[in-house]
């Protein structure tokens, strides 16, 4: 993965403008930069699997579904929980589910794989939309950010959208920081291998299917927190958490911004976000144009738009050999 | 008891027109996967564009077998022009390249049906020589089902008859087993691809049309096709013309017993004959393979 990186001057501003971003910004753009950072942690889950591993889940959403509705079950019943405790079970929720997941799904490969992984997200869906007396459905339900109690900094509150949005990068942070440092693992080293050729791997030695068991159940964890956040920031959670909408709009963020880079999903996240948030206001269809610009960017723009920024260095995921 | 038998009876005929209707729609699909290996998200769209033609065409012709004949027709070139320009720029690529792309065209035409037709359910009225019932078991059945019935079944002898007896069925045959193979003996195979892609849109749009007063046309009904298809082929085995037509009507079957039986969670035996199959045989029923 060398030559991959933006230069470090490049990543210093990013950090510092991301930290004063609330300073100087009206509220509504906090608001959609905390979208964007919840989306970028959900799209970071799925790069992990798409663009290190070669995996295309794509009912990725279950487990950000999930994440949702655990969060929110602990909001609505437990609103005295400590708030980080709450991220934490909710992340881990997210791997019981990932593993049941990624054990029947990873028999398959490719495109098989990749369907039947929709197939378990169209089943939690239909949980999520008949278990009326749990998850209310369509209706959803309405649920209240607790407050923040910190040693040094005392009480903080999430009424205040800078807290919210201050919490979140934090969070996200740790997340795409924690992705990042996974794969320069030997257990990551050995899952992006598999993404050039699993069989060969399987004869070096590795053991496929464990590995990328292991790998999946592990991207529940961001996947679920991207959920709980969600809900955290939205306070509300409904089908629509876990519908095909949802699930779709990571499978363009991640391969608009550049799958294969840990800075992808960011930039395709905010891409994603501001060019809703903008061809929305002209037209009620805006999926259709959304669509449009996915397809142009499968066909003719593999890189992503993180691409634009590494000289070309990224890897190409389309133009290799069929197979593997 | 009689009385209960005769609901089983009509839940087995439900099951089976819901099969064959099925099949129609995998067939192509399963043929696409075979010989390109390109398992196409999209596909459920030409079903869904075959009814809503059908609706269409119903209410401008005023006849329900004229859209019949055209709405097919329609969408197979829909399917032709897509595999031309779209799909085939992805052979070079990966299997992600081609999936990605398919996925993405499911959602710009499925959201384009909402944009002409409206996100109403629509309804398209059963033909008159056929809104008529017979007894049946001590119930009533309506004929149009087995018109459903009989007209699948025709139209899945034609393509028996055209695969086995004819040389753009043997051709067809031949790239599923090797594609590379075909072209190398002289064969035109992007041609044959398209043809090919066509003719599956076709199936899938006539399964759409047949369907269209049956079910009611809704824009739901891409996505409930793609996915039941998509276990279908998963369950028959990939590429296996065979094994699709014998999971479309066990996923028929399924589909009519688990709504009588668990009105509110029928979707849960699908999951679970697919899961059961990947536990057993991963390759499906009647997949050789991956």
């Amino acid at each position: 993965m060398r030559g991959l990186r933006l230069d470090t001057l490049g990543r210093g501003i990013a950090i510092i403008l991301l930290l004063l971003l609330p300073q100087f910004l009206p509220l509504i753009y906090i608001h959609l930069a905390t979208e964007i950072l919840i989306y970028a942690l959900f799209a970071v889950s799925f790069n992990l699997l798409f663009g290190y591993g070669g995996l295309l889940p794509f009912g990725h959403v279950a487990l950000f579904g999930v994440g949702a509705y655990v969060a929110a079950l602990i909001f609505k019943h437990f609103p005295g929980m400590y708030l980080p405790l709450t991220l934490l079970l909710t992340a881990l929720s997210g791997v019981p589910i990932a593993a049941i997941i990624g054990f029947f799904c990873l028999r398959l490969k490719g495109a098989y794989f990749a369907l039947i992984s929709l197939a378990f997200q169209m089943f939690l869906y239909a949980i999520a939309m008949k278990w009326r007396s749990l998850a209310y459905g369509d209706d959803g339900m309405t649920v209240n950010r607790p407050d923040l109690y910190l040693p040094v900094l005392g009480n903080l509150s999430m009424r205040s959208i800078e807290n919210v949005y201050y919490l979140t990068l934090v969070i996200v942070a740790i997340g795409i920081l924690a992705c990042y440092l996974f794969l320069k693992t030997p257990l990551g080293n050995s899952f992006v291998c598999m993404r050039e050729r699993d069989i060969r791997a399987s004869y070096l030695g590795y053991d496929v299917f464990l590995t990328r068991f292991t790998v999946f159940s592990a991207s529940g964890i961001l996947a679920a927190l991207a959920g709980g956040l969600f809900v955290f920031f939205e306070e509300f959670v409904a089908t629509s958490c876990i519908d095909l909408n949802m699930g779709i709009s990571v499978v363009f963020m991640t391969v608009i911004g550049g799958p294969g880079h840990y800075l992808g999903p960011v930039l395709g996240a905010a891409f994603y976000i501001f060019f809703q948030d903008w061809i929305s206001s002209l037209t009620k269809h805006w999926w259709v144009f959304m669509g449009i610009v996915f397809v142009g960017v499968v066909l003719y723009f593999e890189g992503g738009l993180v691409s634009l920024f590494t000289n070309g260095k990224v890897r190409l995921w389309a133009s290799r050999l069929k197979g593997g | 008891m009689d009385y209960s038998f005769g609901i089983y009876v009509i839940q087995a005929a439900q099951g089976l027109v819901y099969g064959m209707l099925l099949f129609l729609v995998a067939s192509g699909l399963t043929l696409v996967l075979g010989m390109m290996g390109v398992l196409n998200v999209a596909h459920a769209v030409f079903y869904m564009l075959g009814a809503y033609f059908a609706y269409s065409l119903t209410l401008h012709l005023g006849s329900f077998w004229l859209s019949l004949l055209i709405s097919p027709v329609i969408v197979g070139a829909v399917g032709v022009l897509i595999e031309r320009f779209l799909i085939r720029k992805t052979y070079t690529g990966g299997h992600h390249q081609q999936l990605l792309l398919t996925f993405g065209l499911f959602f710009i035409l499925g959201e384009l049906v909402r944009v002409i037709w409206g996100t109403a359910p629509l309804e398209v009225p059963t033909p008159e020589l056929f809104t008529g019932s017979i007894p049946l078991m001590g119930m009533i059945y309506p004929t149009y089902r087995l018109f459903i019935l009989g007209f699948s079944f025709l139209v899945l002898l034609g393509m028996a008859l055209v695969l086995s007896r004819t040389r753009i069925g043997i051709i067809i045959r031949a790239a599923v087993t090797d594609a590379g193979m075909v072209e190398a003996l002289g064969v035109n195979t992007p041609v044959f691809f398209m043809g090919v892609f066509g003719g599956g849109a076709f199936l899938a749009a006539l399964a759409g049309v047949i369907a269209a007063p049956f079910l009611s046309v809704y824009s739901g009904m891409g996505l409930d096709a793609l996915l039941d298809c998509f276990v279908v082929i998963v369950v028959g085995g990939f590429g296996s013309l065979l094994g699709a037509f014998i999971a479309s009507l066990m996923m028929g079957q399924l589909h009519s017993f688990g709504i009588l039986w668990v009105p509110k969670l029928a979707i849960v035996f699908q999951f679970l004959l697919m899961a059961v199959v990947l536990i057993l045989r991963p390759t499906g029923l009647f997949g050789e393979k991956e």
